[in-house]
């Protein structure tokens, strides 16, 4: 073989996605980067010349500023809230006999044959003011009024959780399954406790997993339209939500296009400090 | 300085009994062996001292202590994986510090504690490399110095060779044998190879199925085996059918063979005043004159370097193996006299 011909190989082998991501990804974000630069349109999506004003009335706004924050923060809750829930499951499952671990894996993967749209209804039938929770807890006298569930953060970081707990489980699954028994074998030789070798050896060493689930979960919630737009209705709209009510019922394509891209900035700004904190020194080459 | 003593070990996994109630007793400082095929039983025996598998039933006492209730991390001892367990997010200090961090030891003692027993290990000038940076070697050492540093009661050693290349694993058999002697720590290494085995203990168990088929020392189990299994898992061996000729006269009995009459110890003959006597291939000699003795024809030589093995088949037609160094070559077809001498036959079945 030539070395140009060699040379050439993997490029070939990349192609493909290069092609995909470059007609997919990047030239959307070019044209919406273009498109937030754009002048309102009065009667058409957007008017011809260009403004910053745009991102002036995103930064000048509080509302969108909180609403950004919110949107952060119901993105970390609910990532934090999967790692909390999927370790112990992931664990087990890294642990776990053969013979059942089929089934197991099952029933994680399960929550994802049903399509998110009927999922997050599910979630509302169960969450309203007249849903089935509240009204087995007025039922049963344990309480006045309807807690409020639905039309509110808790209600969507609830639903998102549901929603994207087996991302969270599957990278630390692997994680976890990684790991040697016998390492964990030679720290409780060496004194440790359980608990001791958990903290010590186990969590660092499944930190690939948590990294991994924990950005996935995160950009997930983010980008999370259906369900917050159910859960949330009028009253709390995270940044995707008004992204598209910009762009599709107030016609304000330049508008939407600013926070699209705030949303994705401030998502991997955060993404970037995460991975930068739990960097693994003992991975690098 | 500890002695362990094991009475009655049982482990029961509900479907099968991994080990059968063994007893061994190990004297303070004493090196040795549990060897066997895999499945015998030794490694669950190693765990149960460890305190990583509990045991069914039986008793392990640590200077006339029982540990069986007692957790791992309370028994104060070392082991070493197979794999090596190093762990793979800390440095080789980091790795040494953590059974000395268990104990509460002090930042300094520490420091010098670790330094000195990567000294030991010849790995002075890698404390700050992390395990994937090493060779296997050098990772084999670590976990070793890693055993070592928190000066444990007992060092336990499950096939710790197992992944290293033929070259290391024989400098390695002869390190370990070594830094214990210096050490001079209760050592109980888990093996299923018989010259691992056999040059490094002090005392070898040999087990098969659970339970304990012979213990001694390397020499009685290769030159007076308790059975023809253990015989053969420690080494190549020749079965001769042999009969008494005439009542034993004090240890000795004459005893016919195709090879011709010897004088054999150990003899507790049958009914029938039959005997079945074991044979290892470098006790016999071969001549290329007649020199009177079993004559027999060459069929096959496999030279080895240092000694060459020959397969011969006797005027009866039976084959036996011989092992002899190369100073005098034989080729396939050659005639030869064999010679051997009567004490290096072992009779299956002997009083112990």
């Amino acid at each position: 073989m030539s070395m140009r011909a060699r040379s050439a190989k993997p490029f070939l082998l990349i192609a493909p996605a290069v092609l995909l991501l470059g007609l997919f990804l990047v030239l959307p974000y070019i044209n919406i980067g273009i498109m937030s630069f754009r002048n309102p349109g009065n009667g058409s999506p957007y008017a011809p010349g260009f403004t910053t004003g745009n991102y002036l009335r995103l930064f000048s706004d509080s509302f969108y500023l909180e609403q950004i924050a919110n949107t952060l923060m119901i993105g970390a809750i609910t990532t934090f809230a999967c790692l909390i829930l999927g370790f112990p499951v992931a664990w087990q499952l890294a642990r776990t006999q053969m013979r059942f671990r089929g089934l197991a894996y099952g029933l994680v993967l399960s929550p994802l044959l049903v399509g998110i749209v009927i999922r997050s209804y599910g979630w509302t039938i169960l969450l309203g003011n007249n849903g089935m929770i509240n009204r087995t807890l007025i039922n049963m006298g344990l309480i006045d009024h309807p807690l409020g569930l639905m039309y509110n953060s808790l209600g969507i970081v609830i639903a998102l959780v549901h929603v994207f707990l087996p991302f969270m489980i599957l990278p630390l699954m692997s994680a976890l399954q990684g790991i040697d028994p016998s390492i964990e074998a030679a720290a409780r030789s060496l004194g440790a406790g359980r608990i001791t070798a958990f903290r010590r050896i186990v969590l660092p060493l499944s930190m690939p997993g948590i990294q991994a689930g924990c950005i996935l979960v995160f950009v997930l919630s983010l980008s999370a339209y259906v369900t917050p737009s159910l859960i949330g209705g009028l009253r709390v709209k995270t940044m995707a939500v008004s992204v598209v009510d910009a762009l599709i019922d107030t016609f304000q394509w330049p508008f939407g296009s600013a926070m699209a891209l705030m949303l994705s900035l401030t998502g991997a700004l955060v993404v970037l400090i995460f991975a930068r904190l739990t960097r693994m020194k003992w991975k690098a080459n | 300085m500890t002695e362990v003593s094991i009475e009655g070990l049982t482990k029961d996994y509900g479907s099968s009994l991994a080990v059968n109630g063994i007893s061994v007793k190990i004297a303070d400082g004493e090196f040795i062996s549990l060897l066997g095929p895999s499945g015998c039983g030794k490694t669950t025996t190693l765990k149960m001292i460890a305190g990583f598998e509990d045991a069914t039933a039986g008793a392990i006492r640590f200077d006339g202590q029982d540990v069986v209730n007692v957790p791992a991390e309370k028994r104060d001892i070392g082991m070493v994986f197979q794999n090596y367990a190093l762990f793979p997010h800390m440095t080789v200090a980091q790795n040494l510090a953590f059974g000395l961090e268990m104990r509460r030891v002090s930042r300094s003692d520490i420091a010098t504690r670790t330094a000195r027993v990567l000294d030991m290990v010849q790995l002075s000038g890698y404390a700050d490399r992390y395990p994937r940076q090493l060779s296997g070697g050098q990772q084999q050492r670590v976990a070793l110095a890693r055993a070592l540093v928190i000066e444990p009661r007992i060092l336990l050693l499950d096939e710790p060779l197992a992944n290293l290349d033929a070259k290391l694993r024989e400098e390695m058999r002869v390190f370990i044998r070594d830094l214990q002697k210096r050490v001079g720590i209760t050592t109980v290494y888990v093996t299923h190879d018989q010259a691992e085995a056999m040059t490094m203990s002090d005392r070898v168990v040999v087990m098969f199925g659970g339970r304990i088929a012979q213990h001694g020392s390397p020499s009685d189990i290769y030159e007076r085996p308790a059975s023809l299994e253990v015989a053969q898992f420690v080494g190549q061996v020749n079965i001769l059918e042999g009969k008494v000729v005439s009542p034993a006269a004090g240890d000795l009995t004459p005893v016919d063979t195709v090879l011709g009459q010897f004088l054999v110890r150990g003899v507790a003959p049958d009914a029938n005043g039959t005997v079945t006597l074991t044979l290892r291939p470098e006790a016999v000699e071969l001549a290329s004159a007649d020199t009177g003795g079993a004559q027999a024809t060459v069929s096959a030589s496999y030279y080895s370097g240092s000694l060459v093995d020959y397969r011969l088949t006797l005027d009866n037609g039976q084959t036996i193996n011989v092992q002899t160094f190369p100073r005098n070559r034989w080729a396939a077809g050659d005639r030869v006299t064999i010679k051997v001498d009567g004490e290096r036959f072992w009779p299956l079945g002997a009083p112990s």
